[in-house]
């Protein structure tokens, strides 16, 4: 006996991604969920960002990691709600996962939630957790062949951070050919270069997440 | 990809439809997978067989049908299919101007039961 199903096989995660999103845009959050390859600065981003933002947002922080909580540690010094998530192992945010800390924030007092995730540029691409938007980040340093090699992370955000630009002059690396190869993949995809060390660049990124949130 | 996790969600899937209608065993489930979906094929087979033991699914074989990239790129009119898990540029003109309507699938669409 045979019989059709048609059915995605990852509905469960996008059932539960809607249904975040539901309650995400109910208590009038805008979400990001931020991904990049481990190292490339997801948390100074968010420390930047904040610190310019702090006063005209009013913004949460999910940390995803696989094991500790140095980077919840690092957002509460700043004094906004952050919740810590250890995925134990898996290399990327599920819905089901942020789902399940959603009560653990003070949802209706803030304006603006990012969910940092699991470092991994391949991954957290695949799976929706509820964002309204998705933004990478690539450093200079990891090279100018990562929109080709990673393409899936680079054509579904809707920001491209190219961090560290700071460092340009000691490496040997094509900015340009990252924006190239980036707006191929994703043409309407929205590219800042900036140093969350030098805060060079910041300013354009924060002011355009205002305009977003706003 | 994450072969394991998606054998996982497919399965319970299938064991759920299989119970829902009535039958007790699962011979095989056909599924498709887009070129640009990121699975692996071989991958997904063996995470399939390594989960199916102790299931209504235990002798199951999974068929998968991989399905092309296609798109129309609004700069030369051109409907295209290609092989390529990724498109970077129309495959007839190189503009970037193009929509893809295939090739992310990750779909179960039949299921054999007894």
């Amino acid at each position: 006996m045979e019989f059709k199903v048609a059915s995605k096989i990852l509905q469960a995660n996008e059932r539960i991604a809607l249904e975040n999103r539901r309650i995400f845009s109910d208590a009038g959050v805008y979400v990001i969920n931020l991904m990049s390859s481990p190292g490339a600065g997801k948390t100074s981003l968010l420390e930047t960002t904040i610190a310019g933002l702090k006063h005209a947002l009013k913004i949460g922080v999910i940390e995803g990691d696989i094991t500790g909580t140095d980077d919840a540690v690092r957002i509460n010094r700043l004094g906004v709600p952050v919740v810590q998530i250890n995925t134990g192992g898996a290399c990327h945010l599920d819905a089901n996962m942020i789902n399940e800390v959603i009560p653990d924030l003070p949802l209706d007092e803030l304006d603006l939630l990012v969910i940092e995730n699991v470092g991994n540029l391949v991954c957290p691409a695949e799976f929706q957790v509820g964002e309204d938007m998705k933004v990478m980040v690539l450093s200079i340093a990891e090279g100018h062949d990562k929109p080709l090699k990673y393409p899936l992370m680079f054509q579904e955000s809707a920001a491209l951070i190219i961090n560290k630009i700071d460092l340009s002059p000691f490496l040997d690396v094509d900015i340009d050919k990252i924006k190239k190869d980036s707006l191929s993949l994703n043409p309407s995809i929205k590219i800042f270069e900036l140093s969350c060390k030098s805060g060079k660049g910041v300013d354009q990124w924060t002011s355009w997440l205002q305009t977003l949130t706003s | 990809m994450h072969e394991v996790s998606i054998a996982e969600s497919l399965l319970k899937i299938a064991v759920d439809e299989c119970k829902g209608n009535g039958y007790t065993k699962i011979n095989n489930v056909k599924v498709c997978i887009g070129y640009a979906s990121g699975v692996m094929p071989e991958a997904l087979l063996f995470a399939f067989d390594a989960l199916k033991s102790g299931t209504i699914a235990s002798d199951a074989t999974l068929t998968i049908e991989e399905v092309p990239v296609a798109g129309h790129c609004s700069s030369c009119s051109v409907d295209f299919e290609t092989y390529e898990k990724f498109v970077l540029c129309c495959p007839q003109c190189g503009s970037s101007a193009y929509t893809l309507h295939a090739g992310r699938e990750l779909d179960i669409k039949e299921l054999e039961v007894a």
